[in-house]
């Protein structure tokens, strides 16, 4: 599975876990915030994430503006992998 | 390993009173503080299974999320954390170094943040979860040469208050416990006159001890304790009435 595979699993398992209900369509450009997941669902993410992946890049990469966009907080995850590998 | 607590400085004083308490209600716990006293190895060795001591300096901020990584890799989603770790260093403050300031802060409202951030995301999973900070009753009532002290007090019981409303729809409840004045090594000093005035001044006629606080955890951390947030709990044998 490809990171942004990943990442649409792990939404809609915090979706299904905080009863949110996600659109239709994640597309590139869709805002995280309005995919159906509240502030808190995003925060549930990035702890599914982490368990997932072992990684949360947020912290590790010091990034102080979350992203907004699905393809945005993707970028971050593909980011992260890639230093951990290095 | 059975559901299991982060209890911070627990290798003495009311830390380890939590520790005993919690390890009696048949729950684990994840100890940590910079030094292993003996006290705490005894109990390690009495529940080898459900106690288990982790050295961290938890002044330094940095190193937080490493800490917390690797206690959910190793024990596992914690069920829940008692930010119990301070210091009480008093002054006046016009004379107090402003490194003691400082790292009074640090250790006394950043470290639980920090530790309340990265642990409450296992708990966010779990959708339960319990937040415990010890306060003291000085968050509210003021106590010459505490000025700092209080402030990181009342600080904890702000925050809890506002996470308590981020979480709760998590199922995590957050709140604190604000003792009195217990004899522990923190109001060593605290002698004579002066502890026989406050025990003198309590309607109960003594001081509360770490276990009257400590079951105030425990009943917080139970499940009788989930409809319970946001709030402040007293045990000083009423001090503050
Ligand atoms: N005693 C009182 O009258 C009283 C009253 C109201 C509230 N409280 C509160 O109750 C809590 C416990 O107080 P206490 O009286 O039990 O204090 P204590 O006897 O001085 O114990 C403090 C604990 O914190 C740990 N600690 C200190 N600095 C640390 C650091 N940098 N990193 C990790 N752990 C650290 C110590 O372990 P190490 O030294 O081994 O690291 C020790 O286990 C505190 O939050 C205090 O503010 C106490």
């Amino acid at each position: 599975m490809n990171i942004e595979q990943t990442v649409k699993r792990a939404m809609s398992d915090v979706a299904q876990l905080s009863d949110c209900q996600l659109i239709e369509t994640i597309e590139p450009d869709t805002l995280l915030l309005q995919s159906g997941l509240d502030s808190l669902g995003y925060a549930m993410l990035v702890a599914q994430l982490e368990e997932e992946l072992g990684i949360d890049p947020f912290t590790e990469l010091a990034i102080t503006v979350y992203p907004a966009t699905f393809a945005e907080f993707v970028a971050v995850y593909a980011q992260g992998l890639e230093q951990k590998r290095d | 390993m059975s559901e299991y607590v982060v209890v911070t400085g627990a290798s003495r004083g009311l830390g380890l009173a939590i520790c005993r308490d919690i390890l009696d209600s048949g729950m684990s716990v994840v100890a940590l503080s910079r030094t292993y006293s003996t006290e705490l190895q005894k109990l390690v060795a009495s529940k080898p299974e459900l106690c288990h001591f982790v050295e961290a300096d938890l002044a330094d901020l940095e190193h937080i999320p490493a800490l917390c990584k690797s206690i959910v890799k190793t024990f596992g989603r914690p069920y829940g954390l008692v930010n119990n770790a301070a210091v009480g260093h008093d002054g006046v403050l016009a004379t107090m170094p402003n490194g003691v300031i400082d790292s009074l802060m640090r250790l006394n409202v950043q470290s639980p943040m920090l530790l309340s951030k990265y642990l409450l995301r296992s708990m966010l999973l779990n959708r339960k979860g319990r937040v415990i900070n010890i306060s003291s009753i000085i968050a509210k009532t003021g106590f010459n040469g505490l000025s700092v002290y209080a402030a990181s007090k009342a600080a904890l019981e702000g925050f809890s208050k506002s996470l308590a409303r981020e979480v709760g729809k998590a199922g995590i409840t957050v709140n604190c416990v604000a003792p009195g004045y217990m004899q522990t090594d923190m109001t060593g000093d605290l002698q004579g006159e002066k502890l026989a005035s406050i025990k003198r001044r309590s309607p109960l006629g003594k001081l509360a001890s770490v276990e009257d606080a400590a079951a105030m955890v425990s009943f917080l951390l139970s499940d009788k304790g989930s409809a319970i947030t946001g709030t402040v709990m007293t045990v000083d044998a009423g001090s503050t009435a």
